[in-house]
């Protein structure tokens, strides 16, 4: 009789699950994002911080010369992955432009495929996804937002968010916050506003919208200030936090004096108005096209002996800036590469332009070039050594500007002379690099990921993905992949598995520690 | 025999087709060709002609000949009389009227950029927008007058030399590592579409949006300074010769390619010698080189490479040069070294 008892307990145990687990899966509550599980990685950085760090630990700086291929997955695409997959419920979703693929990230076998080709709008890259509970948010080059059914791919909605015959485009893995899909826009060869939009997840209906620059053709000022890469979020103080790109007219700064305010700035926004809470200014003046939009990367802890609240970004500029992000106010400032176009840095952290080194008719050379000493890859923060760990591109290049270029759009050229790739590990404390590590001529466009097991993951110029030890910046693993990466490594936990994720030209890699073999770490197996 | 026939009736089949398709598809060339002086000749052309002769009459070889100055092998009496009647397997146009047959003739007789500009190209030029705006517009500008990273297309003298597109299909189909161009997948009809945008755009005038560099924006140094700077501070002079190796070199070089070369050449090569865990060693040019592999090319042409933990090597790359005078340059360096290269003529 007992027996018959547990056999129906059992059984409907088993029936009930059977029925829930399909509610449960692909779902991803918003709460869910400020706490994100090791089983997850729910948004294009893995959580608000923009961090890129990792708790887990199974693979270690022992056992991680054993790493080896869990999956690829072919896109059968010549656009390359430029998109960190979004991971929930074991499913990975991940796009180039016009495609998103929805992927068990457990095999790397497909499970959807949306693919929808655009005439108009910049196909330079997509970024990734956002998510939530189940519904996916993707921007298409013609500045549509749309609205996927995240278990089968079917689009629920698609508004547009920017006109695409002005010349904004859009690429960027928007930010669910709350109730809210923040999303930004591209453009650079028009004059034209950058803008941050929020809109309601469920109906597509925009929400508020802030704009970088006063509109396009107001006198004496700038247009410019795009939003091309995802932000961060600081739940405690509620603040949402964005770089801003270059002013436009771009090498040309003869129709827009000043600092061109919001343009190449950090901004911290209320994410459920807009208001503006504060601003800085990260190049005053740009006329190099250098967006400020790189990670807005935050952490709390000491700073020369005071605990902070703070935010980290290494420019495109080639300036490594410490904020206390309650306030905006510079705690650091720093070069952290070869930068020739300033004089200094003045009291409020902000560097000084050069006027001798705008572009001119016989040209200037500038360090860095005009796609920076960093850019979109992602930097990864590490909090048990300090180090803030950046994929440095130190280079060269001669800029031209002359009247007749007029002040529409691009107006100028700059050519790019040499440079070449570095890893580097800067102390947030001093903005000195505590070690770099060369990934060759030209650089690469890999971003970078730490773990708490003190290990580092990016890669080379020529197609390897890299694992370095986080406090020595030495090599401890490597493999070709075939071509070099543009996107940022990630990593998730699964079935008591860790993977790591990164792609090369149109394939994802899954990387994990052999299954049998090798005792790799305690806890295993 | 009967295959013969099977042959001829499937052509036969094929053409009809194809001759319905393209008199749906050309339909939209017209206002396109109406700008031109003879509309009634290009669109005839495209109507009857293209589909074996191309769009550009350059035919489709082995199968169909260009029509690319034909009126040097024929007068305008014998191509009427091909028009209508035919010959071998092409089909005759007997009911062509007069007017149109007259201004076929005509268009035949026109020369090709004339042809390119009439026969349709604006539409060819337009698919040709459509793929640079996708695939090349970021980096190239979308007016292919240069953007982020990428040059000017319309003062590329690459691009402006290649009127068939063969060596922008090079560049294009293998891309440029070395200066990050990666490679595309397109067809030939794709990228003759890029060719023939690029060509447009360069001849095109746009207000505000030409960019680039001229000789005459290079000429603000001093050459006897930049003499000075050659074989003083600069240390030029202990690599470089204005009688060896840089004789005639503005000859060669001229404005922004000369500053170029001058500030970092590009294709400057290095030598690795290699010493083998069994003393062996080997000298070649350096080929390959990452953090875990090194490959050169030997004498022979013949690579060989090694896993960098099993050798030793050692590199001499006097390039390097180049980059350690660039966080010593003042700009005037520069103009006054350029101004000094350009009177090695």
């Amino acid at each position: 009789m007992k027996f018959w008892k547990y056999a129906l307990i059992f059984a409907t145990v088993t029936f009930f699950s059977a029925l829930f687990y399909p509610l449960i899966a692909q779902n991803l509550e918003p709460s869910a994002i400020t706490h994100p599980s090791p089983e997850s990685w729910p948004t294009y950085h893995g959580d608000y911080s923009g961090r890129r760090h990792s708790p887990l630990t199974q693979i270690t700086p022992e056992n991680v010369p054993y790493l080896t291929l869990a999956w690829a997955f072919q896109t059968n695409q010549t656009a390359a992955i430029k998109s960190t997959p979004l991971l929930v419920d074991g499913i990975l979703y991940f796009t180039v432009p016009d495609n998103i693929w929805a992927v068990d990230a457990r095999s790397g076998h497909m499970l959807w495929h949306y693919n929808k080709p655009t005439d108009d709008g910049d196909h330079i890259g997509q970024r990734g996804v956002a998510m939530y509970k189940g519904w996916l948010y993707y921007l298409t080059p013609n500045c549509h937002l749309i609205s996927l059914n995240a278990k089968d791919g079917s689009v629920r909605w698609d508004v547009t968010v920017a006109d695409v015959k002005k010349g904004y485009w859009t690429t960027m893995a928007p930010l669910v916050i709350r109730n809210h899909v923040i999303i930004g826009v591209s453009g650079d060869f028009d004059n034209l506003a950058g803008y941050l939009r929020s809109i309601d997840p469920e109906t597509g209906a925009t929400q508020w919208q802030w704009d970088s620059t006063p509109p396009a053709g107001t006198p004496d000022s700038t247009t410019g200030g795009m939003t091309w890469m995802t932000g961060t979020y600081d739940p405690e103080l509620n603040l949402l936090y964005w770089g801003t790109g270059n002013p436009t007219p771009v090498l040309s700064g003869k129709t827009r004096p000043g600092d061109n305010l919001y343009t190449c700035s950090i901004v911290a926004l209320n994410p459920d108005t807009g208001k503006l809470a504060w601003g800085f200014s990260v190049s005053p003046h740009d006329t190099h096209d250098w967006d400020a939009v790189e990670t807005p990367v935050l952490t709390d802890g000491d700073f020369h002996g005071q605990p902070r609240k703070m935010l980290m970004q290494a420019s495109r500029n080639g300036y490594f800036f410490v904020l206390d992000r309650t306030n905006g106010k510079s705690l650091l400032t720093a070069p952290f590469g070869p930068v020739n176009w300033s004089l200094g840095v003045d009291k409020d952290g902000h560097p000084i332009p050069n006027p001798a080194k705008q572009p001119a008719p016989d040209g200037r050379l500038i360090a860095p070039d005009e796609g920076g000493l960093t850019n979109f890859r992602a930097p990864s923060f590490d909090p048990k050594t300090g180090l803030f760990i950046v994929d440095a591109h130190p280079s060269y290049s001669i800029y031209f500007s002359k009247p007749t270029d007029g002040s529409y759009g691009w107006s100028g050229a700059d050519y790019g002379l040499w440079g070449k790739g570095v890893i580097e590990a800067i102390d947030y404390q001093t903005g000195k690099l505590r070690w770099t590590h060369e990934v060759g001529q030209g650089g690469s466009g890999a971003g970078v990921l730490t773990t708490d097991s003190g290990l580092t993951f990016t890669g080379d110029a020529h197609g390897s993905v890299l694992a370095l030890d986080t406090n020595s910046g030495k090599t401890l693993w490597h493999a070709g992949m075939g071509a070099p990466m543009f996107s940022s490594p990630s990593t998730y936990e699964l079935d008591r598995k860790q993977y790591l994720i990164t792609s090369s030209g149109g394939v994802l890699f899954a990387w994990a520690l052999p299954e049998t073999g090798h005792k790799a770490s305690n806890e295993l197996f | 025999m009967i295959k013969r026939i099977q042959t001829i009736a499937l052509l036969a089949v094929v053409l009809g087709l194809f001759t319905a398709f393209i008199d749906v598809g050309w339909c939209q060339a017209t206002p396109a060709a109406q700008q031109h002086g003879n509309a009634v000749g290009a669109e005839s052309y495209a109507k009857h002609c293209a589909i074996c002769h191309g769009e550009q009459r350059e035919g489709i070889l082995p199968g169909f000949p260009p029509l690319l100055e034909v009126n040097r092998q024929l007068t305008p009496q014998q191509i009427e009389n091909l028009i209508h009647t035919g010959k071998g397997r092409m089909p005759g146009f007997s009911k062509l009227s007069e007017e149109e047959t007259t201004a076929l003739i005509r268009f035949l007789a026109t020369d090709e950029l004339t042809a390119k500009a009439a026969d349709g190209s604006t539409n060819v030029a337009e698919a040709g927008h459509h793929l640079f705006q996708r695939n090349c517009a970021f980096c190239h500008g979308r007016d292919a007058a240069g953007g982020e990273t990428g040059p000017d297309l319309t003062r590329s003298k690459l691009v402006l030399s290649d009127a068939n597109g063969a060596k922008v299909t090079d560049v294009v189909r293998n891309g440029r590592p070395d200066k990050k161009m990666p490679a595309f997948n397109f067809t030939n009809e794709e990228i003759h579409s890029i060719v023939v945008f690029i060509h447009r755009q360069a001849t095109s005038s746009r207000p505000g949006g030409r960019r680039g560099v001229d000789v005459s924006d290079l000429q603000t140094g001093n050459a006897e300074a930049g003499k000075q700077y050659f074989n003083g501070v600069g240390g030029c002079a202990k690599c470089h010769s204005a009688t060896g190796d840089l004789a005639g070199i503005a000859s060669r070089f001229e404005g922004l390619q000369l500053e170029e070369e001058m500030l970092y050449p590009r294709n400057a090569k290095s030598k690795v010698t290699v010493r083998m865990a069994t003393g062996q060693t080997m000298t070649g040019q350096l080929a390959y080189r990452d953090e875990f592999t090194i490959g050169l090319r030997d004498i022979d042409g013949v690579y060989h490479s090694w896993p960098v933990s099993r050798i030793r090597y050692t590199i001499d790359s006097p390039v390097d040069a180049h980059v350690e005078l660039f966080s010593k340059y003042t700009d005037d360096d520069i103009h006054n070294l350029m101004a000094y290269l350009q009177t090695l003529r």
